[in-house]
């Protein structure tokens, strides 16, 4: 009886220290899926590249799957992840309501899943959420806002996709500052989709009925850089300051210009290392992660943008 | 008898459209809906709809950030001579954030004279010969929060609640601290102060350093 438990004990820790490595029982490198909601923006490849990267060099076979935006190609990919045996899944969901089910189907497969700069909206099925701090990013551009514009003047806010979470802290962060200040009138609010030229088409049309405006406020680089454009054409370039958030490179570069105002700097490599890291040290046996850890968005101004590598100019 | 035949087929072929057109509009009917932006603005990602920030931010500041001020805090004096001499270490040993990245924060603590009451803030001079801005109209951000390091991540699994969180830290800032440090900020008067700051580790600037005041004598 006391062999047959020593043995039995014996087995479960030999069980439980193989559990502890990199490799899979068969001695093969444990697989990290790396789920993209797209690789038809730079800035999502960066996330998956870095994902990946950290993953291979902590000794992980990492494989990526672009999703293409479709909630149900990014089914597909998590039934082909669980079929195929891979030990974690570190995933930038296409829709935080629509992607809960595929992480719950990891979930109960028992595989964990590491969310990237976008959340799902439940805190029981992801193992961890590593996301943007979109909206204290955007408190630290309402205050940079409401400074540059003494607390008073007329200005427009170009909302991103009205369905996605990431649209609604930016502008809750920002509305949280300014809304403080009763000089400052949000004369319109329209959605650009988080894409340039609607961006401008929404700008022109709004210029004609607001020609007045002192500021425009928007929920992503690319609208700014559409926004812009619109200023351009309308003359007024050099009058109304323009406000983005993410520090792509057309920004920062045109931060550098003095064209564009301010932009909040995300980081999709600290968010991509980060979840490879934690999918590390979950194979180790860690379990008490934090449900939502926010990354750091840095203020860039035309009195910071300095402290930053000048991105090559496209 | 060809004639009925065909009298028939029209039927069936009426009803098929009929039927064809009822699910097409049904499909249309249910794919196409409008909402307020108000009402999506509203749901957003809403925090636990049980959590009272307000609550929370006083029993945090009476129970736990006010006691622990003397000890917790660093003396600037101590502090800033380190960040230019070693800001890794400094960093390391003095600053706390509940997120990743560069942006941490330091609790304070200092001592020094009035030397300018502005509409933003106030500036001391102080004994170190450095200068720093206690805030009085900029009081944002999550230094309050963060800065001494007694929340912790784990208690919170909805990222709305945790910024509540900061905001109703910085009402109370608002409400019990500017005041009387208005009031008491003149020209020539030496101050004592603790506070939170907030420095980015990788671009790190120490002049025209902002404190928020969260105990000023």
């Amino acid at each position: 009886m006391t062999s047959q438990r020593f043995i039995f004990l014996w087995f479960i820790s030999l069980l439980l220290t193989s559990s502890c490595t990199n490799k899979t029982d068969s001695g093969q490198p444990k697989k990290v899926a790396v789920i993209v909601s797209t690789l038809n923006n730079p800035w999502f490849v960066v996330l998956a590249e870095s994902a990946a990267a950290e993953a291979k060099s902590l000794g992980y076979e990492a494989k990526v799957f672009d999703s293409q935006n479709n909630p149900s190609l990014e089914a597909d990919h998590f039934e082909n992840a669980i079929v195929s045996g891979f030990n974690a899944i570190l995933l930038n969901p296409t829709d935080s309501d629509g992607s809960i089910v595929n992480v719950q189907k990891a979930k109960d497969a028992g595989i964990p899943v590491f969310c990237m700069d976008r959340e799902v909206n439940s805190s029981k099925v992801a193992t961890s959420q590593i996301l943007s701090d979109n909206y204290s990013g955007c408190v630290s551009i309402g205050e940079e806002f409401v400074k540059d514009l003494n607390k008073k003047g007329a200005y427009v806010e170009i909302l991103g996709m009205v369905g996605d979470n990431n649209t609604w802290n930016r502008s809750k962060g920002f509305h949280s500052v300014v809304d403080r200040y009763p000089g400052l009138k949000m004369v319109a609010q329209q959605s650009g989709d988080f894409d340039r030229n609607k961006a401008m088409d929404v700008l022109e049309s709004i210029l004609q009925a607001h020609p007045d405006i002192n500021a425009v406020f928007c929920g992503n680089d690319a609208m700014a850089m559409g926004a812009y454009q619109a200023l351009v054409a309308a003359g007024k370039a050099k009058e109304v300051g323009v406000y983005g958030f993410d520090g792509a490179d057309d920004v920062m570069n045109s931060i550098r210009d003095k064209k564009i105002k301010v932009t909040g700097l995300q980081s999709p490599q600290t968010m991509a290392k980060t979840a490879a890291q934690f999918a590390d040290t979950y194979f180790k046996g860690k379990r008490d992660f934090a449900q939502r850890i926010p990354v750091a968005v840095e203020l860039v101004t035309q009195k910071t943008i300095d402290d930053y590598e000048t991105p090559a100019k496209p | 008898m060809n004639a009925s035949i065909a009298r028939r087929k029209t039927r069936t072929n009426l009803w098929k459209y009929v039927a064809g057109a009822v699910i097409a509009l049904l499909l249309a009917h249910n794919s196409v809906y409008f909402k307020k932006l108000d009402e999506v603005k509203a749901a957003g990602s809403a925090g636990s709809g049980k959590f009272d920030a307000a609550t929370y931010a006083q029993t945090f500041w009476r129970t736990k950030l006010i006691p622990s001020l003397p000890n917790a805090a660093t003396d600037l004096a101590t502090l800033l001579p380190l960040l230019k001499t070693d800001k890794d270490k400094a960093f390391t040993t003095y600053s706390q954030a509940l997120g990743i990245g560069n942006i941490r924060y330091f609790l304070v603590k200092g001592e020094g004279t009035v030397t300018a009451v502005n509409d933003n803030d106030v500036t001391l001079s102080l004994t170190s010969g450095e200068t720093v801005r206690l805030a009085t109209e900029y009081i944002f951000g999550n230094a309050a929060r963060d800065a001494s390091g007694l929340i912790k991540i784990t208690e919170f699994d909805n990222t709305t609640d945790l910024n509540n969180v900061s905001a109703a830290i910085n009402d109370i800032v608002r409400k019990d601290v500017i005041p009387p440090l208005k009031v008491a900020a003149k020209p020539g008067k030496k101050l004592q102060f603790i506070g939170a700051i907030e420095l980015n580790r990788a671009h790190l600037h120490l002049e025209n350093m902002e404190v928020i005041p969260i105990l000023v004598n």
